[in-house]
């Protein structure tokens, strides 16, 4: 019993510092130096999905 | 529907009738206040970005300063200096003006990628800064720059300087310290939970055992590497013997954290929650606290011209382009109209009028010939001339003002913030406190009481970790309320500062009057009021003189036809002549008119107002008065300001009568005229000897020096950039409307603060005797913790509650668009 919850502590210990890792990442890389941007961005249409929707014929 | 009142369907302004352009694109009747929004307009619709009309939601109208215009743009060999190789081409950061709202971000990006030859754009909508990747095959920076101009969004490239670069790497180690520090709290928690669920219920000896080991394992790292700036800061202070909120916060920290290792080696509780949850609360507010400084400094930024300032030197005859700092005494160099004196010197060639706003306050120009004296930072109006520099940059008045500058604020005491004053009472009693329930503890043994756990548990529980949120929640929230209000303060002590103001004293021009001469009256000699002023017009058309500007301005607000701009030669200091086929059209001044012998009737006195003749060949046909115009808000600000407990004082440049005439109808008591930077900077200093705690606004780089050493120095934007630089509180809408709602802001701001702290040590206070008496269980202090911080978020979040913002005019053009599109 205590066995178990030994290794899924170690377990999720594992994960969490993986989760880390790609923080730090993320950090370094500048990601979180906008803060305002992007809840806007993510409404802005993909432009290469726009052109495909042009593409397509409008008449069935 | 070209009715009056209309509003420009690019930049949303009030269109003046004179100046309407309506354009047809398919089929639909477009309106516009000018060719360049036109421009604009049709560049973005044949981009297929017409969406953008719909989606933007502009605070204010209006395009930035220098939009369409193909004479700001920047040469490529300026620009290499600041492109970079990346991959599959070249780099370059610029910093854009005019970005207000998401769909600015959206359309930059999507028309710069239309263009042919770049990669890749990303617009950073907090900073404003966008950076572009191109084919340097398929195109070049400069119409990158060009085409960036003329849709509206005049661009400057953009460099990193020192401070900024380790303002941002600060923030980044912040951030990675609060993100761990959260991270390993959250693994914390999970343990301290099955720990106090074992409290209450009962725990396997061993379990127990292993999961207080587990807690202390990973809030090691959360006390040593989340906590360093706390535990670095507390024993600079204990070196310099003072108490301060990082020591308060490590006694906490390392109390609770001391106390856990004791209760683990000894089989007792332990607290590493708590030692792990101070840390990360208080980080958690350090970063807020770092967010509302960089808003209100990239804000102040953005203001700036960050180029270096560049300048036309004259080598072998031709002009070279070279940057300002690179000049030296004895050179010679070419100066244009409108383009600024890059140092001091004298004029060699060539006669112009100069602006020397900036640098004497006065606002009409100056008439200055071969071998006058010119003061670098001031303004080229008319004419090219040639100049030798007499100084090297770093010697010119602009920068001797800087260097009055930076001294005033090295001896500007540095504000002890409030948070720190309270924890430097707090300390010696927490610490006194817990040294004496150890000792009655210890005198008075108690089976069920361990003294030196009692004593530590007091020193836990007294650590407020709300305290840490108290003054950086507030200072966030009434940051980004000012910023949304056009309102910018550079950091939380100003914030402060601005609550206690006892005097407020106001620079005139340009602060409360709007720095440029209006028309106020037209006095024909024959004729109606419209024909003297269409004249006036035709000879003011093409001029940049600030009297020319006004008088222009006056006949399109009545919305009398101007002829374009034809022969006009300008007489500098004089006035100005335009030929044409029914004669010659004269429009100046009296001395001019007298010694051409044209005849002038007697005339009531303009007394501090200026008076423009204007003759038609040789016959007076009538003058126009123009007065440089209080700003209409300034008398309500300045009585509503007073109200608030702040008297004004009015200091100037300028002559006594004019400074009267302006004190009249704000209700100003005090005037202080003909003062020298130097004098203004020596009254403010001297008031504040006194004790009063001073405000100065103004906008010039004669106040800059002024602005530093008032207790609160606030400049408008439009001011000059010194003046923006040395001032605490910057508006950045040219209304004195900001200043009221800033100060207001501020108050209110300082009475929350205050609220905060309450509800930060309230709870505390409530569980201190308990802690005492040796009766508190680990999960009080934990819910002492937590309730008093959401009260203090909470209370923090009152200041955010707006009035009614003033864009109706923009939701209705909006909609108005709309309605045409579909």
């Amino acid at each position: 019993m205590l066995k178990s919850t030994v290794v899924l502590i170690i377990l999720s210990l594992c994960v969490g510092a993986a989760v880390w890792l790609v923080f730090i990442w993320a950090v370094r890389r500048g990601e979180f130096d906008d803060m305002e941007g992007p809840k806007y961005r993510m409404l802005d249409d993909d432009p290469d999905r726009e052109k495909e929707i042009r593409k397509q014929p409008h008449d069935p | 529907m070209a009715d009056l009142g209309s509003s420009c369907d690019h930049c949303a302004l009030p269109i003046p009738p004179a100046d309407l352009v309506v354009d047809e694109i398919d089929g639909i009747p477009w309106e516009f206040c000018c060719h360049g929004c036109r421009g604009a307009f049709r560049i973005i619709n044949g981009a297929g970005l017409g969406d953008f009309y719909q989606r933007r939601s502009w605070d204010e109208p209006g395009t930035p300063h220098g939009s369409f215009s193909g004479e700001e743009s920047f040469d490529d060999a300026f620009l290499s200096r600041y492109t970079v190789p990346a991959d599959h081409g070249m780099e370059i950061t610029l910093l854009v003006e005019g970005v207000r709202c998401a769909s600015c971000v959206w359309l930059v990006e999507r028309y710069l990628r239309g263009l042919p030859g770049i990669a890749e754009a990303r617009l950073n909508y907090a900073t404003h800064r966008l950076r572009v990747r191109f084919d340097p095959r398929q195109t070049t920076p400069s119409q990158l720059c060009h085409a960036l101009n003329r849709i509206g969004y005049p661009p400057r490239p953009w460099t990193e300087d020192a401070t900024q670069a380790a303002m941002e790497k600060e923030r980044r180690a912040l951030l990675i310290r609060f993100g761990t520090a959260l991270f390993l709290s959250m693994q914390l928690m999970g343990y301290s939970l099955a720990l106090y669920a074992g409290y209450f219920q009962g725990m396997d000896p061993e379990a127990k055992h292993l999961l207080q080991l587990l807690a202390g394992a990973v809030a090691t790292p959360v006390v040593f590497f989340a906590g360093w700036p706390f535990l670095r800061g507390a024993w600079r202070s204990l070196l310099r013997g003072t108490a301060g909120m990082d020591l308060l916060v490590a006694t906490g920290v390392l109390a609770a954290f001391g106390a856990s290792l004791h209760g683990l080696a000894t089989g007792g509780e332990v607290y590493f929650d708590t030692a792990a949850m101070i840390v990360t609360l208080i980080l958690s507010g350090r970063l807020f606290e770092m967010a509302a400084r960089r808003r209100a400094v990239g804000g102040v930024d953005r203001l700036l011209h960050l180029t270096p300032e560049s300048a036309w030197r004259l080598g072998d005859g031709k002009p070279v382009r070279v940057a300002a700092t690179s000049l030296s005494p004895g050179d010679r160099i070419l100066v244009k109209p409108g383009e600024r004196f890059p140092v001091d010197g004298r004029i060699a060639e060539g006669e112009t009028e100069v602006d020397e706003a900036a640098v004497t306050g006065e606002p009409l120009p100056a008439v200055r010939g071969p071998d006058s004296a010119i003061a670098g930072g001031t303004l080229n109006l008319s004419a090219s001339v040639t100049m030798v520099a007499a100084s090297d940059s770093r010697n010119s008045f602009a920068a001797r003002i800087a260097r009055l500058v930076e001294d005033a604020q090295n001896r500007k005491a540095p504000i002890q913030r409030l948070a720190d004053r309270i924890a430097a009472v707090f300390i010696p009693l927490v610490l006194a406190l817990a040294g004496g329930t150890w000792l009655f503890w210890r005198l008075h043994p108690d089976p069920g009481v361990s003294p030196l756990l009692a004593g530590v548990t007091v020193l836990v529980i007294a650590c407020p970790c709300a305290l840490g949120l108290a003054t950086p929640t507030a200072v966030l929230v009434a940051s980004g309320a000012g910023a949304a209000r056009g309102i910018l303060f550079r950091g939380g002590d100003v914030l402060e500062t601005a609550g206690r103001l006892t005097l407020a004293a106001y620079d005139k021009t340009g602060t409360l009057t709007e720095g440029r001469p209006e028309v106020i009256s037209v006095e024909a000699v024959s004729g109606t009021e419209d024909d003297l002023l269409r004249l006036a017009a035709k000879a003011a058309a093409g001029s940049g003189h600030p009297l020319a500007v006004g008088i222009l301005a006056a006949a399109k607000g009545r919305g009398l036809a101007i002829d374009p701009p034809g022969a006009v030669r300008g007489f500098p200091g004089l006035g100005l002549e335009r030929l044409s086929t029914t004669g010659i059209l004269r429009i100046g001044n009296a001395d001019w008119f007298e010694s051409l012998g044209i005849h002038v009737p007697d005339r009531t006195a303009p007394g501090h107002q200026t008076e423009v003749l204007v003759a038609t060949d040789d016959k007076f046909r009538g003058c126009l008065l123009l007065a440089d115009r209080l700003r209409p808000e300034a008398a309500s600000v300045i009585e509503r300001l007073r109200r608030l407990g702040l008297r004004p004082v009015l200091l100037t440049g300028d002559r006594e009568d004019a400074a009267a005439a302006l004190a009249g109808p704000t209700g100003i008591d005090e005037v202080r005229a003909r003062l020298t930077p130097a004098e203004k900077t020596a009254w403010i200093d001297a008031a504040r000897q006194r004790g009063e705690r001073v405000l100065m606004v103004g906008d010039g780089i004669n106040d800059a020096p002024a602005l530093a050493t008032a207790d609160v120095g606030c400049a408008m934007a439009g001011g000059t950039d010194i003046a923006l630089e040395t001032s605490d509180l910057v508006l950045t809408r040219p209304s004195l409307e900001g200043l009221f709602e800033g100060i207001d802001l501020a108050r209110r701001t300082l009475r929350i603060i205050r609220q905060n702290l309450f509800w930060a040590f309230a709870y505390n206070l409530c569980a201190l005797p308990l802690a005492a008496a040796g009766l508190l269980e680990p999960i009080y202090a934990a819910a002492a913790m937590a309730a008093s911080s959401v009260c203090v978020i909470g209370n923090s979040l009152r200041l955010a509650a707006r009035p009614r913002r003033n864009s109706q005019i923009l939701a209705r053009k909006s909609s108005l668009t709309r309605i045409k599109v579909s």
